[in-house]
């Protein structure tokens, strides 16, 4: 296998990047130093991912949570299971579901390639049986209550929900009690077989482990050979959210809110110079040295959790805003209001500036944790990206680009999502 | 090994350069005793994380560190056995990644050692306007625990086994404690902190602990150190059988049992303590895990935790209220097994394995975590200590650890019939 090498030297890492016979992508970014190594594999198979395209080119629609339910399964087999495999090398082994991706991962500092056989091999081998189904639907039903009954994650759910009309964002990632009932083992290997395959995934390893000895072990554990990179059908929404206001009420002291500003695509997929150039202009206007941050703090609407943050991925793309406040209206009023004067008067350069510097010291910052970088490399590859090409884009970014993207956050196409208290 | 040095009567400065790391982190622990002086103590970290002489303002405090690329100051109160530990710390990049050949280092470590002994202080007043803030920031965090019910049953749980202890009370203070904490006690506070408190400085990374070691020694001068004495009772055994409720319109009940761990001080046994946690309920192999989830599909989290500052387990599970008698007789099932033996060999060794991996740290901040942890103990251990330690563990010592354990409090936050939570 040919490996590519990039170098960034300011930051003093160089990853190498492979493609394997079978279609599967490579990442591997060796630490020195570092006794340790974080191993990720991932498919390109979501919450997002609610249809799949049948043999006829056309797309069925799937159940809510299927992606989720398959990660919590895959790790089950017909004699020892991934995590007992694991304990054997003493690996921590987990996986991770998301809107546009499921991960599964190790760390471990002993038995290195032997952990990555063990990852290798697991994920390459389904196993379900109705029996198996029926447990999984137990356990993933009490991690759908456990999520119900959190504030943060329901304030962000319910503002999706009333942004987004048709675009699967919208859904729970784990689906919903009734959706997984609808899950059987059929449905689960049919599903596998979609989506499980090399051409489809990326393997990102970074720390104590070597190019060439990944290169190794992926040559004698991939099987499949054949399939390749799944399709998204991608559909225009309107702007205008379903809704321009949604609450809940939950067990909570005090209201919450997330403000969601939706916005116009007309591509799938942001390109990664505007999103870090909103990151920067976000940065710059809501940011704790803001005098935005001023204002809502002193006049009481919000305390020091208040955050904001670009949500983008395949199809959809949304400012949000959000924290605890007595009036999130009127939290909501003053944050329009200073997107529109700053959209007419310009963002303050010295702001910018701050930002931009802010937001390169995190970035440099993150190449410390071997997790965060392994998740990062893969993340890069999942959009069409080399290594390093966030860096380079943060130090693109030009004023211009992030008065540009300011201007994108329209008040029409704004929700507020509120949680409040039950009385 | 980490390098250890005394600044002053109990100012302790322990550090552990890398340069493979893209950081440097310092961070000052000050442990008290939990007496009167909690509220104004918390009140105080809070003032001091937001202005100094030097930036006598949030806003302009928050832009220098953006300067310093996005420098993390960080502040906390926690308890660390019957002592309350305010904490500030900052992280910021190493010096060869500035763009203008300036020191971040050293100009972090003197931020920090300003915003603790150069605050913005006139006439003995932090400014009444910025403490009446912070007491409207602090009782909303504490309003605001319960928001997260795991985290609130886990806290009201040992509040109540330890409701005739200091541990029992809130690290931050009661909500009336706080209202009442006028600006001379909070000033009191600051003077009684650089006194009395017991002081860590754990330096790691790319930071100079020469450097930081003579920024802070300098103010340490000035002060005349009377440090206070801070003992934790440590109780054997479990009073006779208690049992908690709390009802919340919420979809998920929590369970959470606490068990006195029959230590005599925090070092008590703490190999074989460390082991029999992890395998009664830490890892993926531990009985907590194999049965209440796994066989039983009774929950999508069930663990146990050490405190051993205290010398208590606790464990706590995610659960339908209906279930409370069938998970929590498991749980004591489980330990009995766990005391007599049941338990396979192979699973010990997992377990060693899975506890070296925990100890092997990949990230400044957590090696910092694990030294400043110590800040009320004597004397330092280093993580490979505690990994030789726990090699030598059987599964005799195990049983044994186990029938140590003894239940004292049982607190359940229980569903209310009809949870409200309608969109």
């Amino acid at each position: 296998m040919k490996f590519k090498k990039y170098t960034d030297k300011m930051l003093g890492e160089t990853v190498y990047c492979g493609k394997h016979s079978s279609g599967l992508e490579i990442r591997v970014l060796p630490k020195e130093g570092y006794s340790s190594a974080y191993a990720v594999f991932g498919v390109k198979y979501g919450s997002i991912d609610t249809a799949v395209k049948n043999a006829s080119g056309e797309f069925e629609t799937i159940p809510e949570g299927t992606a989720h339910f398959l990660e919590h399964k895959l790790f089950e087999s017909e004699d020892l299971n991934a995590f007992e495999r694991f304990a054997k090398t003493g690996a921590s082994a987990n996986a991770y579901t998301s809107f546009e991706k499921t991960a599964y991962l190790f760390k471990g500092s002993d038995k290195i390639e032997e952990s990555l056989e063990i990852l290798l091999d697991f994920v390459q081998n389904p196993y379900f049986t109705q029996q198996t189904v029926e447990k999984e639907q137990g356990i993933i039903g009490q991690e759908i209550r456990m999520y119900q009954d959190l504030p943060d994650w329901q304030v962000m759910f319910n503002m999706l929900k009333a942004l987004y009309s048709n675009h699967p964002v919208r859904i729970d990632i784990a689906g919903t009690q009734d959706s997984i009932a609808q899950i059987d083992a059929d449905l689960l290997y049919k599903l596998y077989n979609n989506f499980y395959n090399p051409g489809n995934m990326v393997l990102s390893i970074v720390g104590d482990i070597d190019h060439k000895k990944v290169a190794e072990i992926v040559e004698k554990n991939i099987k499949k050979t054949e399939g390749a990179e799944c399709e998204r059908k991608f559909e225009k929404e309107n702007p205008v959210p379903v809704q321009d206001y949604i609450e809940e009420k939950l067990s909570v002291a005090q209201k919450q809110f997330m403000l969601g500003f939706k916005e116009d695509i007309s591509e799938p997929l942001l390109s990664l110079e505007d999103e870090i150039a909103s990151q920067i202009m976000l940065e710059a206007i809501t940011g704790k040295s803001s005098p935005l941050f001023k204002k809502l703090l002193d006049e009481e609407l919000i305390d020091m959790g208040f955050g904001a943050e670009l949500f983008n991925g395949f199809g959809f793309s949304c400012v949000m805003l959000g924290g605890t406040s007595k009036d999130p209206e009127k939290a909501s009023a003053i944050i329009k209001e200073e997107f529109a004067r700053l959209n007419e008067q310009g963002i303050d350069s010295a702001a910018f500036e701050r930002a931009k510097r802010k937001l390169y010291g995190r970035m440099v910052m993150s190449y410390n944790d071997i997790d965060d970088t392994a998740n990062l490399l893969m993340n890069l590859y999942f959009n069409g990206y080399e290594p390093f090409a966030e860096i380079e884009a943060c130090k693109g970014v030009t004023l211009e680009k992030a008065q540009v993207r300011l201007s994108k956050i329209k008040d029409e196409y704004s929700a507020l999502s509120v949680i409040s208290p039950i009385s | 090994m980490p390098q250890i040095r005394m600044l002053a009567d109990k100012v302790r400065l322990v550090s552990e350069p890398a340069d493979k790391f893209k950081t440097g982190c310092v961070s000052v622990s000050m442990a008290l005793p939990m007496d009167e002086r909690m509220a104004a103590n918390s009140l105080l970290v809070y003032l001091l994380k937001r202005s100094c002489k030097a930036y006598p303002e949030l806003s302009l405090l928050s832009g220098r560190l953006d300067e310093l690329y996005g420098a993390v100051l960080g502040a906390g109160v926690s308890k660390n056995g019957e002592a309350q530990v305010l904490t500030l710390s900052i992280t910021s990049l190493a010096d060869k990644f500035a763009l203008e050949g300036e020191s971040i280092q050293l100009e972090a470590a003197q931020l920090l050692a300003d915003v603790i002994f150069k605050p913005n202080v006139k006439n003995g007043s932090f400014g009444e306007e910025s403490l009446a803030m912070e007491k409207r920031l602090l009782i909303q965090r504490i309003e605001e625990e319960m928001n997260d019910k795991r985290t609130y049953a886990f806290n009201k749980c040992i509040s109540y086994m330890c409701q005739n202890e200091a541990y029992g009370k809130d690290k931050y203070g009661t909500v009336e404690e706080i209202e009442n904490v006028k600006m001379a006690d909070v000033y009191d506070a600051w003077k009684n902190l650089l006194s009395t408190a017991v002081f860590q400085i754990t330096v790691v990374g790319a930071a100079d602990a020469d450097k930081v070691a003579s920024v802070f020694e300098k103010h340490f001068e000035k002060i005349e150190r009377k440090p206070a004495g801070i003992e934790t009772v440590f109780i054997q055994r479990g009073r006779r059988f208690n049992h908690f409720e709390e009802k919340f319109p919420v979809n998920q009940g929590k369970l959470v049992m606490g068990f006195r761990a029959g230590m005599q001080h925090r070092r008590d046994n703490i190999f074989a303590m460390t082991v029999m946690n992890d395998i009664f309920g830490m890892g993926t192999y531990s009985k907590l895990f194999m049965n209440i989830r796994e066989k039983m599909s009774l929950a999508y989290y069930c663990w146990s935790r050490l405190v051993a500052s205290k010398g208590i387990v606790l464990v706590e599970s995610g659960i339908d209220t209906d279930k409370e008698r069938k998970v929590s007789a498991e749980v004591l099932s489980q330990l009995s097994d766990l005391r007599n033996g049941k338990t396979d060999p192979e699973v010990l060794e997992s377990s060693k394995r899975a506890l070296r991996e925990k100890h092997t740290f990949t990230t400044p901040e957590g090696i910092l975590g694990w030294y400043s942890a110590q800040v009320t103990c004597d004397e330092i251990i280093t993580p490979d200590e505690m990994v030789s330690g726990i090699e030598q563990v059987t599964m005799d010592d195990v049983c044994a650890a186990a029938k140590k354990l003894s239940i004292d409090t049982i607190f359940m936050l229980s569903a209310q019939e009809e949870a409200e939570n309608e969109v």
